[in-house]
């Protein structure tokens, strides 16, 4: 008979292949539910630990899941702020009954070269390694086209509902600098045209990008601003999070579980 | 030669500065010191000086001919300030794009290195050209009781009769669905593309709750058991993005609004200019909305 996989003996392999050092003292990177001995049945890769997200875990028979960020709606996953909700009851039962583990995969992901989070975005928004200026860079050189017509096509490739932009959409632009969930580049590099993201805090933060892209069309420099939502950003990069995982996993399924653009926009 | 209509009489005198008594107009000492100092005096709260109220840019020596309010003075807000007449700007967010509201960008900020910057030059160069003042005024404004903010942002979607007794941030509404609300919201705010909504569309809801600005889960969470639908301006999508997807898979009758924090806090800084009106008569005081930032793709 085949030998148990457990949670354990899967993060164990992960941390063996990681090619960096496993750091000890990250608060992410550390189970949120369940713990090593539970018995691995199969692996969904997740961006958000979303409830959605486990119960279609559990019903596609995985009970592993690597997701990229949180479970419990504060980045510390930090019980005490709502345990006293009856959703994280309701959602906390229905983990335990269905024998879930979940192990997250935030800060070493970022520290792995390359950083999958950034092969994925780049890969689905279709923006080609031949343009990228050096590797890892993030900066790519595309044939030149306007703000517009570059925010429609990333919005069609990935997906999205709820895409923001600011800038002028007729600016012609080319050199795009390319960031993910919350690691939004600067966009006062005088190198780029266009910076896009996943979330930015609007404003009083160490720089604010609309600000100073709206005072920037104002003078008449080029400059836009992408900012496609932190979920579906990140969720790319999952994907090669879960093709990664199953080169050293065989012996259950690994699959990304999407979870998709949380929003709808009014028309 | 024009004459007068009786019509364009009143309208002229009742127009401000037209309205102020000619000895305030001639006095043309008041300072944008003088006004803040006033300003502390009536905030209603004790006056803290380790945040970030305070002069940005401009002497605070400078008379002040107009006060211009707004919810973050951006070169457009800057020129319209200038042709109303007015010399003081009052924003709620930085003006140099960071918390750090310095003239010159510091270095670290995500690998741009530190030194002249040519969007932060020109601004700070028309500020000067203009001899405008800046000044800040946000964690006071925002520690007044009833939060003004919340205040100005159900005034600004017309349901300033529907507002709780006991708490600003709680309104009752006619009952809409989650879709209608959010048209309605996006075309009462002028907002273009910033507004994005997690709920059923055509989930029924009356109870509001208001929370302009920018907020913790730590907030959502207290809110959420008392309404349908909390309007926020800007959260953290690791937050209560998170939070009130899950509430709606748990099949909690819940939802979520952005509608962006800028535009989110235009209103409080129209309560701001009519606050002001009441203790600094001297010079005219006009509110300037920010647009929309976003915009969506097609």
């Amino acid at each position: 008979m085949m030998r148990v996989l457990t949670a354990g003996e899967v993060i164990s392999r992960m941390k063996a292949r990681l090619g960096i050092p496993w750091r000890d003292n990250t608060y992410r990177d550390t189970f949120k539910f369940g713990g090593p001995e539970t018995e691995v049945r199969g692996i969904a890769t997740a961006m958000f630990c979303t409830f959605d997200v486990v119960k279609r875990a559990a019903e596609a028979g995985y009970n592993m899941i690597l997701p990229h960020e949180d479970t419990y709606w504060n980045d510390r996953d930090d019980i005490s702020i709502v345990s006293s909700d009856p959703l994280y009851k309701t959602k906390v039962d229905f983990m335990r009954e269905h024998n879930i583990v979940i192990f997250r995969v935030h800060d070493h992901m970022h520290s792995q070269r390359p950083d999958f989070l950034y092969v994925g975005l780049a890969r689905a928004l279709g923006l080609d390694s031949k343009y990228e200026t050096a590797p890892e860079s993030h900066r790519f050189i595309i044939p030149e086209t306007t703000l517009g017509a570059l925010a429609s096509d990333f919005q069609k490739r990935i997906g999205g509902r709820t895409v923001r932009v600011v800038g002028n959409p007729n600016a012609r632009v080319r050199r795009v600098l390319l960031g993910v969930g919350y690691a939004t580049p600067a966009i006062n590099n005088t190198d780029v045209d266009v910076v896009v993201s996943g979330e930015q805090q609007e404003t009083d933060g160490a720089l604010d990008s609309p600000e100073y892209v709206l005072d920037a069309v104002a003078l008449g420099i080029t400059k836009g601003w992408i900012m496609l939502g932190h979920a579906i950003s990140e969720e790319q990069g999952m994907l090669e999070m879960a093709q990664w995982v199953k080169s050293f996993i065989p012996e259950v399924p690994v699959e990304l579980i999407r979870s998709g653009d949380p929003f709808w926009a009014p028309k | 030669m024009k004459t007068f209509s009786r019509r364009d009489f009143v309208t002229l005198a009742t127009a401000a500065p037209f309205g102020v008594p000619a000895i305030l107009q001639s006095r043309a000492t008041l300072t944008a010191q003088e006004i803040v100092e006033r300003i502390k005096q009536k905030i209603g709260t004790e006056w803290k000086t380790d945040g970030v109220d305070t002069f940005k840019a401009g002497d605070p020596a400078t008379p002040v001919k107009g006060i211009a309010t707004t919810a973050m003075a951006t070169l457009d807000v800057l020129k319209q300030a200038v042709k109303a007449g007015a010399n003081l700007v009052i924003t709620n967010e930085p003006t140099f794009y960071a918390r750090a509201d310095s003239a010159v960008p510091s270095g670290g900020r995500r690998g741009v290195a530190a030194g002249p910057d040519a969007v932060f030059t020109a601004k700070s160069d028309f500020i000067k050209n203009n001899r405008l003042v800046v000044w800040r005024l946000s964690d006071h404004w925002r520690q007044r009781t009833p939060d003004p903010l919340s205040v100005g942002l159900a005034d600004a979607l017309r349901w300033s009769k529907l507002r709780a007794a006991e708490d600003s941030r709680l309104v009752a509404i006619p009952p809409a669905t989650l879709e209608m609300l959010a048209s309605d919201i996006k075309k009462k705010l002028n907002s273009r593309g910033g507004i994005r909504v997690i709920g059923d569309p055509k989930l029924s809801v009356a109870k509001v709750g208001l929370l302009p600005g920018t907020t913790p889960v730590q907030t959502a969470l207290a809110l959420f058991p008392l309404v349908d639908v909390i309007i926020a301006g800007e959260v953290r999508e690791w937050e209560t993005v998170e939070l009130a997807r899950d509430r709606v898979t748990a099949g909690e009758r819940k939802s979520l609004m952005l509608i962006g924090r800028v535009v989110s806090e235009n209103p409080g800084m129209n309560e701001c200019a009519k606050w002001l009106k009441g203790f600094v008569p001297e010079v005219r005081t006009t509110w300037i909305p920010v647009e929309d930032p976003y915009w969506r793709p097609a």
